[in-house]
């Protein structure tokens, strides 16, 4: 119910546009043959890993539970913060992880970015379920579905009244610890891809051996992977806007307009994070 | 053998400074209202319950510490690079972070609670000049333990990120580590001590905030007090675990196979999963289902 023109709204799941669909094409086809332009075939394929990075993060922030401010009061389930904040939380904890493991190769890197953000999540969702039981005397209960899809748990007789549930149920669990793994990929595989462009681009630019490179390498691509792991975790959280469950949530059918939004946000800001060193160097 | 004797202690050194940084984290935003349960601390003046919480929301805390942390760190990294001891270098550093903190907490009170002016909403310069500095001694526990974490993992464990950019990272998983742990406890069990034990607040009772203690008024010390007893510990434990856990898989695992690491961090998450599943049937058979409307109403 609207007294707004426009089209029809379907319960808030919105497919991208055409003229939506046309001009992401058109800004990646740009921003890849820009990077091919700056950094020949190195700086394409980098980017495709950090397109591929961002869709990662955007998506997997879609199945991280977050309640918000409801949650604080028992009125909603999920996590009792902010939806860009805690996959922030979770993507940064896995950058950590893969960045330690670098040296030890593409796989162990993405793999160790992965379930560092895993961790984290598995660890915070346990203990949102610990602090609801023991401190709070209060069980978890979708307001969404009425079975947890997983368990087979029934929900409405364990809602308590005048909420929309609480607590995390395991569904909800399960969806944070893969949202964590998801954006601990994405994020550890943008670092990785900025690291390598930098590295051979620092190196040419100052006469450098790339151990001598290095730790500006690292710091550049850090911040960068930093920056654009929350540059898609807002784009997914205005998606949801607000509160979701998990994977289970109606919402969740929201995320490829985010995925679109995504790439096309992380080839943009991608080919500036490319081109960043070039530049410099033309100066 | 003794790198990784070393590393242990080291790792373990880093959980308990996270186990310290968590609990001053969560108290320290209980006490300023930041996080989630600002929203009824904001909302209460509107529904005619003016009351003498503090009221600084200056962002979410992940952010907010985000900021804090990576500041610290940054002004630590300066004064080291100035050939200052590390560790007086980190005091420093935590310490003129802490102004910021100060600032912002003071602007943000002085704004918010002057929005709230049509409702009738004092603002309190007594509780601007009592509850800031308490704020501002928690965060300085909270983000030099941070800091002097960071730290650990460059110059004992090897970590290739710079100090500020590793005060980024925990700033902003400490924040989200004690929002999403400290909050509930907050929010639920103290704003609406008044509502019933075991129940959810019901939508209804938004904004009817508890304002007195056993003795005039209530202040956020009290909510600080009461927020230390189990919301600040378990955020505690909570981010004590995540940074221990993350260490401990590498420091350990990594000698014996690159794949250690991953293959420990899934089992590890296979046993929260554990954790948490027992934990929740155990609530569903304790507490059992609510059985009629009357007892889970306000």
């Amino acid at each position: 119910m609207t007294a707004l023109g426009g089209p029809k709204q379907t319960a808030g799941v919105q497919p991208p546009t055409g003229m939506g669909l046309a001009i992401s094409i058109i800004l990646i086809i740009v921003a890849l043959a820009l990077a091919y332009f700056l950094v020949q075939m190195a700086g394409v394929i980098a980017l495709v890993g950090i397109i591929i990075g961002g869709v990662l993060i955007a998506f997997g922030v879609h199945f991280v539970p977050v309640g918000g401010a409801p949650a604080a009061m028992g009125q909603s389930p999920g996590i009792a913060t902010g939806v860009a904040m805690l996959a922030a939380g979770a993507g940064l904890a896995g950058l950590f992880g893969g960045a330690w493991a670098a040296p030890f190769g593409f796989g162990v890197a993405l793999a160790g970015g992965a379930i560092g953000g895993g961790l984290l999540m598995a660890i915070t969702c346990t203990m949102v379920n610990v602090i609801y039981i023991f401190g709070m005397g209060i069980p978890a209960a979708s307001g969404k579905v009425e079975k947890d899809p997983i368990t087979g748990d029934t929900f409405p007789e364990y809602k308590s009244q005048g909420t929309e549930g609480h607590g995390l149920p395991f569904i909800s669990w399960v969806g944070g610890v893969v949202g964590g793994v998801l954006g601990g990929l994405g994020g550890t595989l943008i670092y990785l891809e900025l690291v390598e462009v930098y590295q051979t681009q620092l190196s040419a630019i100052l006469g450098a051996t790339v151990d001598q490179i290095a730790s500006v390498a690292i710091s550049l691509a850090g911040i960068f992977a930093v920056g654009m792991f929350l540059m898609n975790a807002v784009l997914a959280a205005y998606n949801i806007t607000g509160t979701i469950e998990g994977p289970h949530d109606p919402k969740f059918k929201r995320f490829p307009r985010a995925v679109i939004a995504a790439a096309v946000a992380s080839a943009v800001a991608g080919i500036f994070a490319i081109g960043l060193l070039e530049l410099v160097g033309v100066f | 053998m003794e790198e990784i004797v070393f590393g242990i202690g080291i790792t373990a050194l880093a959980g308990a400074l996270a186990t310290v940084a968590g609990a001053a984290e969560d108290v320290e935003s209980d006490i300023g209202s930041q996080g989630d349960p600002n929203s009824q601390v904001q909302l209460a003046p509107q529904m005619g319950y003016i009351h003498r919480i503090f009221n600084k929301a200056v962002s979410g805390e992940p952010p907010a510490y985000g900021l804090w942390v990576a500041l610290g760190a940054g002004l630590a990294w300066a004064f080291m690079t100035m050939q200052i001891n590390p560790i007086l270098a980190i005091v420093l550093g935590s310490a003129l972070a802490v102004f910021v903190q100060g600032v912002y907490a003071t602007t943000a009170y002085l704004g918010r609670t002057a929005s709230l002016a049509k409702f009738g909403q004092p603002v309190y310069i007594d509780i601007l000049k009592s509850m800031t500095t308490v704020t501002m001694a928690h965060a300085f526990v909270a983000i030099f333990t941070t800091v002097a974490m960071c730290y650990l993992m460059i110059v004992a464990l090897g970590h290739p990120f710079p100090l500020p950019l590793l005060g980024i990272v925990w700033g902003i998983a400490l924040g989200a580590a004690g929002s999403a742990t400290g909050n509930p406890f907050y929010g639920k069990e103290r704003q609406y001590q008044e509502q019933k034990f075991g129940a959810g607040v019901p939508i209804s009772a938004s904004g009817n905030i508890v304002r007195y203690a056993e003795a005039g008024q209530r202040n956020s010390l009290d909510n600080g007090f009461f927020s230390a007893k189990l919301g600040g510990p378990a955020s505690g434990i909570c981010f004590g675990l995540i940074v221990f856990f993350e260490l401990w898989r590498t420091v350990v695992f990594e000698e014996l196979n690159a794949w250690g690491p991953v293959i420990v961090g899934v089992v590890v998450i296979l046993i929260f999963a554990i954790i948490d599943r027992y934990i929740e049937v155990w609530a569903r058979k304790t507490f059992g289902p609510y059985t009629t409307s009357e007892e889970a109403s306000s």
